[in-house]
Parts: C-alpha cells; structure tokens; sequence
C-alpha cells in the first residue's frame, strides 16, 4: 500500500505542475509563421493540380485525406471520390496526424486556399490545396480535353485517368456527356467505432 | 497488417491486465455498485490518470502530440441515454463489453450470456436504426474536450481531474482503512 | 484444484492498464474499445444473413465501409483481449470449468444477464462506446460526452443496485 501511496502523490505533483508546463507540443500554438509560409506560396509546395490529385487516389497514397471544406449540402450533391467534407468552420477543431497528407479543396479553390494559410497558422504543415477546386477536377480529371498535340502515349495516360473515376475525355470541341455525379463518397480515415 | 499485428498486441496486454485485476468476476464488479468492492473505480481512475498525465507530458517532452490523438465525439443526449441504459445493464449482468470477454476467458458462462445480450441489443439499435437515426445524430458538439468547454488549457484541465481522481482513491483507501 | 492465485493490486493493474492505452494512442492515434467489435461483428453476420436490411441501416453500414468486418481493428483487439485473458486466468489457476454445476450461476442469473448485456448494448451503440472505448479512452483525452457517459452509467448504476440485492447476495 505504500506504494500505491507514492504513485497517488506522485500523480498529484504531475498533475499540478500541468498548468505551468506551457503548451504541450506545438498544436495549441496559434500564429502565423509567414515566413515559412511566403516560401511555401513561392515554391509552389502548397498546392497540387487536380490531376496530381487524382494519381494519388487512383494510386492508394498512404496517409491521403482529401478534405472537402464546403457546406454538407454542397458535398452531398457532388464531391470528389474518397473526399470527407470538413466545413471551414469546422477545420480547426479537427485533429491531423504527422503522417498525413491533407488535400483541401472547394469549388473554385479560393476556399480550400484559405483553408491552408489557417491550418498553417495552427501549425499543420502537411497539407496542400487544389487551386481550381472542384471546377478543376472536372475539367482536368473527369472531362479533360486531349490536347491534339500531346503524345499517345500521354493521351493514353490522361483517358485512363479519366475513366478510372468516371469520367470521359473531350476531344476537341466535343463535350461529354453531361453526367453522374461523382462516385461513392467513401471515407478517408480509418475512424473505428469504440 | 501492422496495424493488425499491433491491435491484437494491445487487445493481449488488455486481456491480461483486466483479468489479473479480477475484473472478469461479476460479483466483483457487481460489488462496485455496493460499495463492497472498489476495484473497477481503482483500476478505471488509475488507468485513465495514467494515460492522461502521459499523454500531457509525453507531449510536452515532444515524444507524441497528443492534439493529434482521437478524442471521441461528443453528442449530448444520445450519450447521457446511452450511459444510464449501460449503467442499469451493467448492475444487472455485472459484466462491461470488454469484461465479458474476459469472464468468457476464464470459462465463466455468464460472460457468453452477456455476450449474446450485447450482441442482441446492438442488433436492435441496427434494425430499429431509421427510426432512431434523428436522436442518435442528436446534440452534436464534435470533438469537445473539457477544457475548450471550460475555457481553461488543457494544462488547467489536467490538473483538475487529477486533483478530482486522486482525490476520489485517496477517499476509497481512507474508507476501506477503516475497520 | 490449483491454488488461486490472488488477484493483482488494483491500482498497479490500472496504471499498466493506462501505460498500454498511451502505447495505443502514441501507436495508432486512436484508443481502444469494445463494444464496436460487437457492432461490427453484428454488421457482419447481418450483411452475410439479409444485405438488404444490413444496408438500409445506416447503422450497420457504417462497419460495412472499410473492409471487412471480421477483421476490424478492433476486432482483432477483442481476440487478443480474450486471447490475454485466456493466458492470465490459466496462469493463475483462476479458469472455470463453465459446466461444473456448483461454479454454474442459476439459470435466473443467466437470463439477467443477457437483459442486462442488450441494455448494455443499446447503450454503447446510442453513446458510441462503453466503459473501454469511450469512458477510458475517452476519459483519458478529456472528450465532454465521454464524461457525460461516465458520470450516467455511475448514477444509473448506483441507483439501480439497491433494487437489485437479491442479485448479489
């Protein structure tokens, strides 16, 4: 029982030292580190194309989490493939692990472009935005046009792309067809029940 | 697989550690609710400050971030429902989902019988689910932690609910002291 | 009949208990829990039984989406429990021989013990966990509805088990 005794004590002291161990890590840390971030911007590190996008799914990236920051409305009527739909307002409560790659996009991308200045600012630094938002995922991935001077076999690779989520490339001024929505909004994260 | 390999790790050590405690003993848990037997509030209690006084610190000594670990959902009135029925269940079989295991782990057949209960009342909520679907996705707060709801850090937090937990076993070992 | 060994202290238990939880987390991110293996191993058996009903629930369908239900994490954590358990109770010379009458609880008690498991599985399943998954770990990570669910399965408990003496005797 002594023991026991110690431990309890033991416990105490840790936990009222607690509220003068300052921050715990870096998470609570709220600021912006502009300059990390203007390199960022510079260097082209915080976005990725549509079609970079796509590659990583198609491809089963480990870690890939694709954020849609829209509203739920939006989302449910169409998103992209394996997205989870992460209202703006709702990003900064949410808990990113180190390993991840975050993928935040939106409709147009202006969104999904502040979404990751304030993700930076509460210090996550894996994630990277889609500057043309959804609208580039459908002219890019699901409806790309096969641009007439591209080799075949680039064509080949933008085609396969293209179906694999669905979509039918345009050639020339030929639309596709006007279609389904996008495929089943699955989940990203491995979230179990408890 | 590794995440396999390391789930059935944990589940091992899990096992273990419940049994040893004695934990898969009805009467024994059953006895909490007396007052005659405090084991599951000192195994609980001590467990739980462990973890969160080594999730803290651990985190501030950078081995982890504890901001990235998964804090459960909170949906008000779904859980505070969820908790009396759990707990009227718990007085009446004296067996917690996981303790069940371990009863039916030592050979006790009351840990098959609340087994076949669990799995019949989770049946249920499936089956009855598109009725009870708007009160189930009732109330939902998202990842609230106690300090965000208090408005404290959660350095504050922490050294509340230690002073609340130790105070609690410092309360059971005064009480079973006496003759 | 072996001697019993004598259960292990408490509070020592609890803080092994909470060092592998740290190890779950710091591991996996995530916590453990129990209940969940019971929801997905039910979602299981309803997908292979009537797909149709398993996923007109959104209920079940949630296990359904991320492989297969056997395998769940959390399953898997659930066999090594008994598979721990199993070990440990062997070791110390604490397992029950389950058909030995005078060890074997009345058949009242059992039936009690099935009503008390379905409440309890209702529970867990409305709350999103039971006392490993949501009380423990949740508790652990400070999470507002893992205290709410605490604090109401204590209160329900407590106050439950004076109307039930003649359970435990």
């Amino acid at each position: 029982m002594k023991f026991v005794r110690r431990l309890g004590i033991s416990a105490l002291a840790f936990g009222l030292i607690a509220p003068f161990a300052g921050a715990p890590f870096r998470t609570q840390r709220r600021g912006l580190d502009l300059d990390s971030i203007a390199r960022a911007i510079d260097e082209g590190t915080d976005h990725v194309s549509a079609r970079q996008l796509a590659e990583w799914i198609r491809d089963r990236r480990p870690g890939l989490r694709v954020i849609d920051v829209r509203s739920p409305a939006e989302f449910r009527n169409d998103a992209v493939p394996t997205a989870e739909n992460v209202p703006i307002d709702q990003l900064a409560k949410s808990q990113f692990a180190p390993g991840q790659t975050i993928v935040l996009y939106s409709q147009e991308g202006a969104h999904a472009g502040q979404a990751w200045v304030m993700l930076r600012s509460l210090g996550v630094t894996q994630a990277v935005f889609v500057p043309g938002g959804l609208a580039d995922w459908r002219e890019e991935v699901l409806y790309p046009l096969l641009p007439a001077n591209a080799s075949p076999a680039e064509r080949a690779q933008i085609e396969a792309l293209s179906h694999y989520f669905g979509g039918s490339p345009r050639i020339g001024a030929e639309q596709g067809s006007d279609v389904a929505s996008a495929a089943q909004i699955g989940r990203g994260s491995r979230r179990r029940g408890c | 697989m590794n995440d396999l390999l390391i789930a059935g790790g944990i589940g091992v050590a899990f096992g273990c550690a419940l049994e040893c405690a004695g934990l898969g003993d009805p009467p024994k848990l059953a006895g909490q609710f007396y007052l005659r037997d405090f084991t599951v509030l000192k195994v609980m209690l001590s467990a739980m400050l462990t973890t969160m006084l080594g999730a803290f610190w651990g985190g501030r000594l950078g081995m982890f971030d504890p901001g990235a670990f998964y804090v459960p959902d909170t949906y008000l009135l779904p859980q505070l429902l969820g908790g009396l029925v759990f707990g009227l269940g718990f007085v009446l079989s004296g067996l917690c989902p996981g303790t069940s295991c371990v009863a039916l782990a030592s050979g006790r057949i009351e840990g098959a019988t609340t087994m076949l209960g669990l799995f019949a009342g989770v049946l249920l909520v499936g089956l009855t689910f598109p009725a009870i679907e708007p009160f189930y996705r009732s109330t939902p707060y998202g990842s609230l932690t106690l300090q965000r709801l208090a408005g404290l850090s959660y350095g504050d937090m922490v050294a509340l609910v230690t002073v609340v937990a130790v105070s609690v076993l410092a309360w059971i070992a005064k009480r079973e002291a006496r003759p | 009949m072996r001697p019993l060994r004598s259960y292990a202290e408490p509070h020592l238990t609890g803080v092994c208990l909470g060092m592998v939880l740290l190890a779950c987390f710091a591991l996996t991110g995530q916590g453990l829990g129990a209940s969940g293996a019971f929801a997905s191993v039910a979602s299981g058996v309803m997908v292979t039984v009537s797909p149709e009903t398993a996923m007109h629930s959104a209920y079940f369908r949630s296990y359904l989406q991320d492989g297969s239900p056997w395998i769940a994490w959390i399953v898997v954590e659930i066999i090594g429990v008994l598979v721990g358990a199993a070990t440990s109770a062997a070791l110390a010379g604490r397992t029950r021989l389950p058909f030995v009458r005078a060890t074997r609880p009345s058949a009242g008690k059992l039936f009690t013990g099935v009503a008390g498991g379905t409440l309890m599985g209702i529970g867990a399943a409305l709350a999103r966990g039971c006392t490993s998954g949501l009380a423990l770990s949740g508790g652990a990570m400070l999470s507002v509805g893992a205290w709410i669910f605490m604090a109401a399965l204590f209160l329900a408990g407590f106050l439950a088990a004076p109307l039930m003496r003649r359970l435990w005797p």
